[in-house]
């Protein structure tokens, strides 16, 4: 377990042995990548930070779901619950923008699907971070392209992560552990 | 009646000829991994939404297709969600015609439309069928006492 959250964090682990076969030490690299600062801190994710080991990381974790299909919203709710998130899901992009209100966000993930009609996750990601409010939630976008354009236009209006659809319990939970450590790392630098 | 494990037998030879003729993807084996106590009906729920929303956007394909003046984004929009909805259960049959009647929404192509919608609705009737078959023989196993084997 431990090699496999290494490995995803790009690093290598491993055990030497004395001549009796024995562990002696074991040896762990780990690659960081210098993040930009934000000048506000990221509220109420402490707590979700410290547990770097397990799933428990996800627990109490609240998400809002934006898709405007509602098989895909049953299955992306069911997995993001299996993780241990608590979810909220709406239809649209308009119903997520009140669910998160101009001021109070009791949400500290957005999911969005890209494609919505009349408004887009694009346009509801620009919207969010056009709140003054100090509490700003991370935004994931949920796609079906896996063009580059498509994910660099994510990252400039303002997300923190892409999923690629069709969902996997697997890619969702190392894209939701990433946003989460990367906004960790910012908190504590 | 008959016995459990022959019935068993019966649903991993059935559920296994479904994944190997491409009816039925990975996406589909993680819908079944979900379901747990607290959900017991799950993919059941999953699937009839599924075949509700289906019908309604094969339904409205069929208008859309109609029309003097196709609107061919419209058509599109159709499709896509309707691949989207099949690839999130693992209906991969379905995802697979979808993809091709969105290469022939953006060529204008009609009669490639044509073409894709009545073979979408062929598969996705095959598919509603042998899902509704798997559901049948699971009821059987669990009526007979037994327990639905894990596929892996």
């Amino acid at each position: 377990m431990c090699k496999k959250l290494v490995q995803m964090m790009q690093g290598k682990i491993w055990m030497s042995t004395n001549s009796q076969g024995y562990i002696q030490s074991t040896s762990l690299v780990l690659r960081f990548q210098i993040q930009q600062t934000f000048n506000r801190p990221m509220f109420d994710l402490t707590n979700f930070i410290d547990q770097p080991k397990s799933n428990s990381i996800f627990r109490g974790l609240q998400v809002i779901l934006a898709d405007d299909d509602g098989v895909n919203r049953m299955v992306t709710k069911k997995l993001l619950e299996k993780l241990g998130c608590q979810v909220t899901t709406v239809s649209s992009g308009f119903e997520c923008l009140s669910s998160l209100g101009p001021t109070m966000s009791p949400f500290h993930v957005v999911i969005l699907d890209l494609h919505m009609p009349e408004m887009d996750g694009f346009e509801v990601a620009t919207r969010i971070r056009k709140f003054r409010s100090r509490n700003r939630p991370l935004i994931i976008a949920l796609t079906a392209s896996a063009e580059e354009q498509v994910w660099e236009r994510c990252l400039q209006v303002g997300m923190n992560g892409v999923i690629r659809k069709p969902v996997l319990l697997r890619g969702l939970e190392i894209e939701l552990r990433t946003v989460l450590q990367r906004a960790g790392e910012r908190l504590s630098s | 009646m008959a016995a459990v494990p022959q019935l068993q037998r019966q649903f991993i030879e059935y559920t296994t000829s479904l994944y190997n003729e491409g009816y039925l993807d990975d996406q589909f084996t993680q819908l079944q991994k979900l379901q747990d106590e607290s959900n017991p009906d799950f993919v059941a729920e999953v699937v009839s939404l599924f075949f509700e929303d289906s019908e309604k956007l094969l339904n409205n394909l069929a208008t859309a297709i109609q029309q003097k003046s196709v609107d061919y984004k419209q058509v599109d929009s159709h499709v896509h969600q309707f691949k989207g909805s099949s690839s999130s259960i693992g209906a991969q049959r379905v995802t697979n015609v979808c993809v091709h009647f969105r290469n022939y929404c953006e060529e204008k192509n009609l009669d490639g439309c044509l073409r894709c919608l009545q073979q979408l609705k062929h598969e996705y009737i095959l598919v509603r069928n042998k899902l509704e078959a798997l559901f049948r023989l699971e009821q059987q196993i669990l009526q007979a006492g037994g327990s639905i084997p894990m596929m892996e």
